[in-house]
């Protein structure tokens, strides 16, 4: 807390954030709940009610966070280092994106070897290794022999379906 | 360790001989429910029987079997090796759901199983017949509590159907979804609800054991061994089976449907097949080629006008 | 009388060598992949089922047991050890668990997990054995009003205990319950929040909430850590439980267990339900309520006594009345016809003999479990001494292998994505994440539950107040309501929020 200026700001401003998070998950669900038939049959209770509920709740809840930043008291996170946080993201989305293309293998292996790298450990190419060698066990334990059906990729193919 | 496991993989992997034609079917749901297990006895018994050398079961759970289905014409296209489980559920869902992708998209094969309907109350209510119930629904509709599984599902459109014979408006009935068979069931052994509705299956322990009376199935016939009367005898003329099929992918040619409708068949003919339908308590409902697409067809048309009664499709 | 003697005719059967060996593979088998972040004990038990095809009955029941009991208690370990809980029912044990571990006393942690899971698994099972049909009975007398009225309970005393600040934890569990709607609506089929995408109309999955919020956020939180502290996950000290430990731990676990069992039981229950309550009463009776967040020993022994107690309560329903509650259980069943089994209200008269091997199957799988579990915790605890950089990469590889088998499409790994960076900018900011899981499994149940009361009783609100169980619990959340309000009023509060401290 005795870190000067900067640091006493930025949780404020991280508290209206937050407040407009919440403020427009709110008028999400408030629009959605307007477009929903208001059928609540024999209940008299119907698919919008409890959403609009959880929106009006979530609106003080943003008023409130609003008070609390005014107020700075919002905890203050450490200093963060942005560099891993890409990395491991960039892994995550490399999965996402090579899943369907490249198989459960090599898109496990970039996951892993980001992560890795990520959390500082070099070279890359080392960690891609490691992680195709992990991922290729797991799928042959988890998808040969435990018919968990993992998406498979050429490599797959090759090895596994001669 | 390690290596015992990936030999023995790899090893299972090349034992695949080259001339039957190896299947990944499709259960659109969770491990556990009726497509799964429709799925999985299809995968024991073609494998076992020797119909296909090697069978795999993929679970694309959702939306009533519609995700799955979507993503199965996408992805499978011309590829004579993939089927897809459905059922009456599926048509039903693709309705409500407004979902995009229709069984029309597919290349239906076969009916190959399906559970009969019925309708219980529970063991203390006092109402004994069928023809009670009713007179309570025409009565006042909302004291009729139905519980049963999702809404629009089976069960919820069988409700509607009775209404509708029976001359009482299908948006009046008071209709209570559960989710899952358990919830319900226990709602009616509780005593909670007015009257349920569920597979004959889930309920005949129960009805054995004296604890719910079953006051009608919805087969066209009786059933053997189960001594209740169908509802068209009871004067309301409703008629509905939960049944399920497999369908092929989307553009095959002649014979690669021929080819997968004579596999079916094999199953379907297989001892193991009858054997494991024993076991599992499903009835056998084969319909295959011509017949099978104007029933479908049929069910198809009758199912959109009664969710449009029940208003849950506009 | 009979009863017990096809018990220990059971027992015996069960005591050949042979047999003991298919419980310990059983039970190996259940950890080693229950253990996995991102992968709960419905897919563990789904996976290795058919490893249990083609052994004779009695060894094939055995190892089935073994697999069950293996998959609820593998659970609770990478919770403890590495923040990331792979199913809902071991999210609060990863609350104090974690803050255990990382104080260097994971192996203790451990220890009352296991042993907790041991008593509750024991205790459960001879209940299930003896008290089935007499529980079953009271479970049925519950209606959607009860189910309500618990869910309130539940939701009143488990938000006045998470985290160290009301509206941090209550912003938490809102934003659940908003995640909540997203989805077919259960009594209408009318499609809340999802926009035309096909994968959102079953709603937000538990599974990949919590490991992108735990496991996900937590790799990204702890990359991001400029200067980790020192020694953060050293082990200090013996790995075993001391003389203190078993002293606070012992009746957490039998509350957890009589917490557990009878909400296990319940047709509308579940484990992960009543983990909570057993947080929230541990937090609530506890002598020293300011070490809850900082590793408080009770907070793991009661939530992981009653998860594996209601594991064994969900059998009630299942092999009384043949009715599957958890998704654990539909595969059970599925299990249990293999066998011949025909679950329902005459198995116990017509198939004894079966039912009794059962029971005792899973009595000695709950002797293996803690047999086999005790002495690998040393093991588990070397886990952490893996380097961070392969240890993390192998977590995020196994968390997202559960959500790849279930279901591959990329708008469920693009949740894993969204809600894991959620995970670590509410761990930036002091938000505890449980809550928000709380709130997506506790939401649906208490709209449906209350909608469906309401239709049965055509619209009269005061059927939630007409039957003496759920006007009890009603009230009770209502003191649990307003007594912390008065006590914050005069000041307490105040307190209470500054010896909390920071936790996260």
């Amino acid at each position: 807390m005795s870190e000067g200026f900067p640091s006493e700001r930025r949780p404020r401003w991280a508290a209206f954030l937050i407040a407009a998070v919440l403020a427009g998950l709110a008028v999400m669900i408030l629009t959605d709940a307007a477009g929903l038939k208001q059928d609540g049959g024999y209940a008299g209770v119907g698919p919008a009610d409890v959403p609009r509920l959880i929106a009006y709740g979530l609106l003080v809840l943003a008023a409130l966070t609003v008070v609390s930043g005014l107020k700075g008291d919002l905890p203050k996170p450490p200093r963060q280092a942005p560099a891993p946080v890409l990395w491991i993201m960039g892994g995550l989305v490399g999965q996402l994106a090579l899943l369907h293309v490249a198989g459960f293998v090599v898109s496990g292996a970039i996951l892993f070897g980001m992560t890795a790298r990520g959390f500082g450990q070099k070279p890359l190419w080392r960690n891609l290794l490691v992680g195709f060698a992990l991922a290729f066990v797991i799928y042959g334990v988890f998808d040969r022999l435990l018919k968990l059906n993992l998406p498979g990729g050429p490599i797959e193919l090759l090895i596994f379906r001669g | 360790m390690k290596h015992t496991i990936l030999g023995v993989a790899f090893a299972a992997a090349l034992a695949v001989p080259a001339f039957a034609q190896d299947y990944t079917i499709m259960a659109p749901a969770n491990p556990g429910g009726g497509w799964d297990g429709t799925a999985r006895a299809m995968q024991e018994v073609m494998q076992a029987e020797g119909i296909a050398p090697s069978v795999e079961v993929i679970n694309v759970p959702g939306a009533g079997g519609t995700v799955g289905l979507a993503q199965f014409v996408a992805d499978s296209a011309g590829d004579p090796t993939k089927l897809i489980v459905g059922g009456y559920v599926m048509v039903g869902a693709i309705l409500t759901n407004a979902s995009p992708v229709t069984l029309e998209d597919v290349t239906p094969i076969a009916r190959l199983t399906g559970d009969t309907e019925a309708i219980v109350v529970p063991a203390a209510s006092e109402i004994q017949t069928l023809e009670q119930l009713v007179e309570k629904l025409k009565a006042d509709p909302g004291s009729v509590s139905w519980a049963g599984g999702s809404a629009g599902g089976t069960d919820h459109i069988l409700v509607g159907l009775l209404a509708k014979a029976a001359g009482v408006d299908p948006t009046k009935i008071n209709y209570v979804a559960f989710s899952g068979g358990g919830e319900a069931m226990a709602a009616i052994l509780g005593n909670q609800v007015t009257a349920g509705v569920s597979s004959v299956g889930e309920f005949q322990e129960q009805v054995k054991a004296g604890t719910m009376r079953l006051l009608a199935v919805s087969s066209a016939d009786r059933l053997e061994g189960i001594d209740a009367p169908t509802i068209k005898e009871s004067g309301f003329d409703v008629v509905v089976q939960n049944w399920r099929m497999v369908a092929a992918a989307p553009g095959l040619s002649d014979e690669q449907k021929a080819k997968i409708a004579g596999d079916i068949e094999k199953l379907n003919a297989s001892a193991g097949w009858t054997k494991m339908l024993a076991d599992k308590g499903w009835a056998n409902t084969y319909l295959a080629g011509d017949a099978f697409m104007t029933q479908l067809d049929a069910d198809i048309a009758a199912t959109d006008t009664v969710l449009r009664d029940i208003g849950l499709v506009k | 009388m009979e009863s017990f003697s096809l018990l220990l005719q059971g027992l015996s059967t069960a005591m050949e060598p042979m047999i003991l060996l298919y419980a310990l593979i059983g039970v190996t088998l259940g950890t080693a992949v229950g253990v996995l972040p991102g992968i709960g004990p419905a897919l563990t038990v789904a996976l290795l089922l058919p490893v249990t095809y083609g052994l004779d009955p009695a060894g094939s029941l055995i190892m089935f047991a073994g697999i069950y009991y293996g998959g609820m208690y593998g659970g609770s370990t990478t919770s403890i050890l590495l923040n990331t809980p792979g199913e809902s029912a071991s999210i609060v044990t990863a609350i104090e668990g974690n803050q255990m571990a990382r104080q260097g006393r994971g192996g203790p942690a451990l220890a009352t997990a296991a042993i907790g899971s041991f008593v509750a698994g024991l205790i459960a099972t001879l209940l299930l054995a003896f008290l089935a049909p007499q529980v079953v009975k009271l479970a049925l007398t519950l209606g959607p009003r009860e189910y309500f009225a618990l869910m309130m309970l539940a939701f009143v005393t488990v938000s006045a205990t998470f985290g160290d600040s009301a509206l941090r934890g209550l912003t938490s569990l809102f934003i659940g319950l908003a995640l909540a709607c997203v989805g077919i609506d259960g009594l209408t089929g009318a499609a809340r929040l999802t926009y035309g995408v096909p994968q959102l109309m079953d709603g937000i999955e538990t599974t990949t909430l919590a490991v992108a919020l735990f496991a996900i956020g937590e790799a990204l939180a702890v990359a991001a850590m400029l200067d980790p502290p020192d020694g953060m996950h050293r082990v200090k000290g013996s790995v075993k439980m001391t003389r203190e430990d078993w002293r606070r731990s012992w009746k957490a676990w039998l509350r957890g267990t009589f917490i557990g069992f009878p909400i296990g039981s319940m047709p509308a229950g579940g484990a992960d339900v009543a983990s909570f309550l057993s947080y929230a009463a541990e937090r609530k009776l506890a002598k020293h309520p300011e070490e809850f967040g900082h590793g408080a020993i009770e907070g793991v022994a009661g939530p992981e006594a009653a998860n594996n107690a209601a594991a064994a309560g969900t059998l009630v329903p299942l092999l009384t009345l043949g009715l599957p509650t958890t998704a654990t259980a539909a595969i059970m069943l599925a299990g249990f016809q293999q066998f011949g089994l025909q679950p329902g209200p005459l198995l116990f008269v017509m198939n004894a003999e079966l039912v009794w091997g059962l029971i005792a199957s899973l009595l000695i799988a709950n002797v293996m479990l803690v047999v086999l579990n005790l002495p690998l915790i040393g093991l588990w605890i070397k886990l952490l001494s893996i380097p961070r950089p392969w240890l993390y990469g192998g977590i995020l590889l196994f968390a997202t292998l559960g959500t790849i088998g279930v279901n591959p499409s990329p708008v469920e790994l693009g949740m894993l994505i969204l809600f894991g960076v959620m995970g670590y900018g509410m761990r930036l900011y002091g938000y505890p994440v449980a809550p928000v899981v709380v709130g997506l499994i506790l939401g649906p149940m208490a709209e449906q539950q209350l909608r469906r009361a309401l239709a049965i009783a055509q619209g009269d609100w005061t059927t939630l107040i007409s039957t003496p169980v759920s006007a009890v619990l009603l009230g009770i959340s209502a003191v649990f309501l307003v007594v912390p309000m008065i006590m914050r009023l005069r000041g307490r509060g105040q307190v209470l929020s500054q010896v909390a401290g920071d936790a996260d």
